[in-house]
């Protein structure tokens, strides 16, 4: 109350620990009674160090380090990584295991939007969407288990080709899955651009603009929400790809509905392409011969992660061990239209408005320090909690 | 004797434990019901009893910046409310066990009190997430507070009295569900306002403020409001049954007719989104009120026209 | 309007071979225009010219530290339009680099200045907020984690203090 007087200022804390956050971040929100004044981000809380551990790790062990920065886009990262250290190498990969791994990234993608669209609907204040959503999740999950052996980090990638095959059996239950999984996406389909009251909390709301979008680089599903056509795997065919083409999603309007309608469609279109997969999957050998070595060079890899465009900038020095691995994810891009969407909007928005780009912040979080930190993990989340809880309770004004 | 009949009354049978327990039954009922329409498995019949105990067994931290006394004593005088308020009202459909003309009025004002208390709870702590919560119950609370009153007025004038037990009892015979659909309807949905349920939740919405007001109550306050909310929903739907769906009864048909009221409220929550409360506020003063007020100059014409 | 691979690819190429100051271009690969800058002054009125043109988004600022013996680090920039990716580079050196700041071209730019200003070093001229974006507030001062000579050994004075358990 004190604070309110002193700057007139009145500021709501979300995070590092807050119902809306599945994941630790620091947003401070000024309010003006609902209406939101001011959003600053901090991030950070989920370091690893993973830039830093990639420079003294050889490049085979550096797959299942990058498979570990997101729980949720495991494979895209690998794949990402696989494919700038392959071209580093000038190493062809069988079209089996490209198209394998294309398979596998459809899946990964429609068992990430599903998971957001749950959340999302959570953030709303929707529940029983949430409930259902998460429940066909699982459809998919059990397909990635069967494919690849594992529900979360597949472990499909090797540099050079793919570890897992695939046979009639597994793409039965496969077809199966989607045949189910296409009837619940049309179900929510009709749901989210129909129901009154959830249409009450997203059209309109959170609107970015097709030129704001374009200034804010935003990637992804949030960039084609707002009519902006940036998609790598139409832009920049990579791996398999170019046989199977993908039809971009796009809405014009750019608010909270469109980008629950993009993400919808691309469901479709993910289903779409894993059918096609499907029926022409190319015979052939799993994987190539990969020197231990890398030559000498600088690459870049771009692939597009569920949340959108995967950066990778990867630099040689012609040792076993890369000299350089940037990794730039999709959030971090999305996360500056976040902070310039919420101003004017109410704070019971804010969480949808989050929620809209899909924020993975352990996908951000990456860099930094190496692995000391992890023995001590309490000390200095100790110290943050503590400054953390001196703000709160002192009503603080910056 | 008399005296231990009136210590009976309030603490045993109608009062006190009784609605307690009955407050704990149809949370459990709500959760289950929830639950199973949103495809989940739901607690077991003892996990509302097994959260309040636990709840009473913790430690209460006082944070610091608050009005102890305010801060132990809301939650008491907020169940005391709920708990009073039982008193006048026909439980399972037998006759209340205390009756005075006017106590209608009371018995409103004694529901509200769980809001009012909660509303302070919020705004005595430092917690921003207590404020926010605060301003949105109380905010919520002047939205839907006279509509609500107005349906529950609706029969008041029908019968032409403001005791509850000679409108329940005018009410066995007539089903003013048929004739005053939107004063049932507006009554039903104010209940849900009145104990922040999903939709109309946005006062404790957990994705932006956490717990709202009760942001800051760990053990035994806690459990308190808890119990006051689930002595307030047997409260409100005994009064709304009672009121519109045909008056006292028999003790299981009675239960029934709540546990149906129940079952179009978890219909409610289960497919309608949160609210922003500027959308809460919106419908009550838009649709809410209005409607009621026609329907009330309707009633009003037609008993003018009628005597 | 889509530009593509190819008309990107050769609009910057043009763009760059006639610059005012003279530039080297390099194609790595064939989607890649790599342009040397000869400082980081020629920083923005690039990002400008790229930017009037319509090609590419800011997809990324990576850093490279090219080892204490050179005493230089490498800046890259990179903007991405279909497939193409341009991308600006030059050297700072390793201590107390000034580079200016691009958030008054590019808003988005911020986050990537202040990740490559903590990891590195690099002092951003205009970057209006240039906290930590990652590491902690109680990080070290002068400690860059990504530079090559990084000693981890600096951080046992962050994490062996005692936590004083907020009595």
């Amino acid at each position: 109350m004190e604070s309110k007087r002193q700057d007139e200022r009145f500021i709501i804390p979300i995070g590092p620990q807050h119902p809306a956050l599945k994941e630790p971040a620091h947003f401070r929100i000024t309010v003006d009674g609902e209406i939101i004044t001011n959003a600053v981000v901090r991030l950070g809380y989920a370091h690893r160090g993973i830039e830093k551990a990639t420079e003294s790790r050889n490049w085979v062990q550096n797959i299942y380090l990058v498979e570990r920065i997101c729980g949720i886009c495991s494979h895209i990262h690998a794949t990402a990584y696989c494919l700038g250290v392959e071209r580093l190498a000038g190493v062809e990969v069988p079209p089996r295991a490209q198209t394998l791994r294309v398979l596998v990234a459809e899946l990964e993608r429609i068992h990430s939007h599903l998971l957001w669209l749950g959340v999302a609907a959570h953030e709303a204040g929707f529940d029983t969407l949430f409930m259902y959503s998460w429940r066909d999740r699982e459809t998919v999950m059990d397909l990635l288990e069967n494919v690849s052996g594992n529900r979360v980090n597949y472990s499909v990638n090797l540099l050079g080709g793919v570890k897992i095959d695939i046979d009639n059996q597994i793409s039965d239950t496969i077809r199966e899955g989607l045949a189910f999984l296409e009837e619940r996406t049309l179900h929510y389909l009709d749901v989210v651009s129909n129901d009154m009251a959830f249409l009450q909390r997203t059209r309109g709301i959170g609107v970015l603009t097709r030129s704001q979008a374009d200034v804010l680089g935003c990637v992804g599903p949030v960039a084609r929400a707002s009519n902006v056509p940036r998609d790598v795997r139409v832009e920049a065919p990579y791996g398999a790809y170019q046989q199977y083409p993908v039809n971009i999603v796009l809405v014009e309007k750019g608010d909270l509905e469109a980008r629950f309608i993009v993400r919808l469609k691309e469901l479709l279109e993910s289903y779409r392409i894993i059918r096609e997969i499907l029926d022409t999957l190319p015979p052939g050998e799993l994987t190539t011969r990969m020197p231990r070595r890398i030559k000498e060079g600088e690459t870049i890899s771009r692939v597009e992660a569920p949340r959108g465009e995967l950066f990778y900038f990867i630099k040689s020095n012609g040792t076993d061990t890369p000299e350089r691995v940037k990794v730039r994810t999709p959030t971090i891009c999305n996360m500056l239209s976040v902070l310039k969407l919420a101003v004017g909007h109410q704070l019971a928005d804010l969480p949808m408005i989050l929620a809209g780009i899909d924020p993975c912040f352990s996908c951000n979080d990456r860099v930094a320090i190496i692995d000391h930190r992890r023995k001590s993990p309490e000390i200095w989340t100790w110290q943050d909690l503590r400054q953390y809880g001196i703000e709160y309770y002192n009503g603080h004004s910056r | 004797m008399d005296i231990l009949d009136k210590i009976f009354t309030l603490l045993i049978f109608p009062g006190g434990l009784f609605l307690l327990i009955l407050g704990l039954a149809y949370e459990w009922v709500d959760r289950k019901l929830l639950a199973q329409l949103q495809n989940r498995i739901g607690p077991r019949w003892f996990q509302p009893l097994a959260d309040v105990i636990k709840l009473l067994a913790k430690e209460e931290v006082i944070p610091e910046g608050v009005n102890p006394w305010l801060f132990i004593g809301l939650p008491i005088i907020a169940l005391a409310g709920s708990l009073t308020a039982a008193l006048y009202t026909p439980l399972v459909g037998l006759p209340p066990s205390h009756s005075f003309p006017g106590d209608l009025i009371v018995t409103v004002y004694l529901l509200s009190l769980l809001t009012l208390c909660m509303g302070l709870a919020g705004s005595n702590t430092l917690d921003r997430f207590s404020l926010m919560g605060a301003t949105r119950t109380l905010t919520q609370l002047f939205s839907y507070e006279a509509p609500f009153m107005l349906s529950l007025l609706g029969p008041a004038i029908v019968v032409g009295s403001w005791r509850i037990a000679d409108i329940t009892s005018y009410t066995e015979n007539h089903w003013l569900l048929l004739s005053q659909p939107i004063g049932f309807l507006v009554a039903l949905i104010g209940l849900i306002g009145k104990l922040e349920m999903p939709p109309l939740d946005a006062p404790e919405a957990e994705t932006e403020i956490v717990a709202g007001a009760m942001t800051e109550y760990s053990g035994r306050g806690y459990a308190l409001f808890r119990l006051a909310k689930g002595a307030e929903l047997v409260v409100g739907l005994t009064l709304v049954a009672s009121f519109y769906m045909g008056g006292m009864a028999n003790p299981l048909l009675f239960l029934l007719k709540t546990l149906l009221l129940l079952l179009v409220m978890v219909g409610l929550q289960t497919l309608i989104t949160r609210l922003r409360i500027d959308q809460t506020v919106g419908l009550w003063w838009r649709y809410g009120t209005l409607l009621v007020l026609v329907q009330w100059l309707g009633m009003i014409i037609w008993k003018g026209v009628a005597s | 309007m889509i530009i593509t691979t190819e008309k990107a690819l050769s609009t910057a190429t043009e763009l760059f071979e006639n610059w005012v100051w003279k530039t080297r271009t390099e194609k790595p690969e064939p989607n890649r225009l790599d342009v040397y800058l000869r400082s980081s002054e020629d920083l923005i009125p690039m990002t400008v010219g790229l930017r009037v043109q319509r090609l590419g988004y800011l997809a990324a600022i990576t850093g490279l530290d090219l080892g204490p013996e050179t005493k230089e680090c490498e800046l890259l920039y990179h903007f991405c339009t279909a497939a193409a990716i341009v991308t600006l580079r030059f050297r700072v050196p390793r201590d107390g680099a000034i580079v200016p700041s691009l958030c008054s071209v590019i808003p988005s730019a911020e986050v990537f200045e202040r990740e490559a200003s903590e990891m590195f070093g690099i002092t951003f001229h205009g970057l209006r907020n240039p906290d930590h974006l990652y590491l902690p507030d109680d990080w070290p001062e002068k400690t860059y984690p990504l530079l090559k000579d990084f000693n981890p050994e600096v951080l046992k004075t962050l994490h062996d203090r005692e936590p004083d358990n907020g009595k």
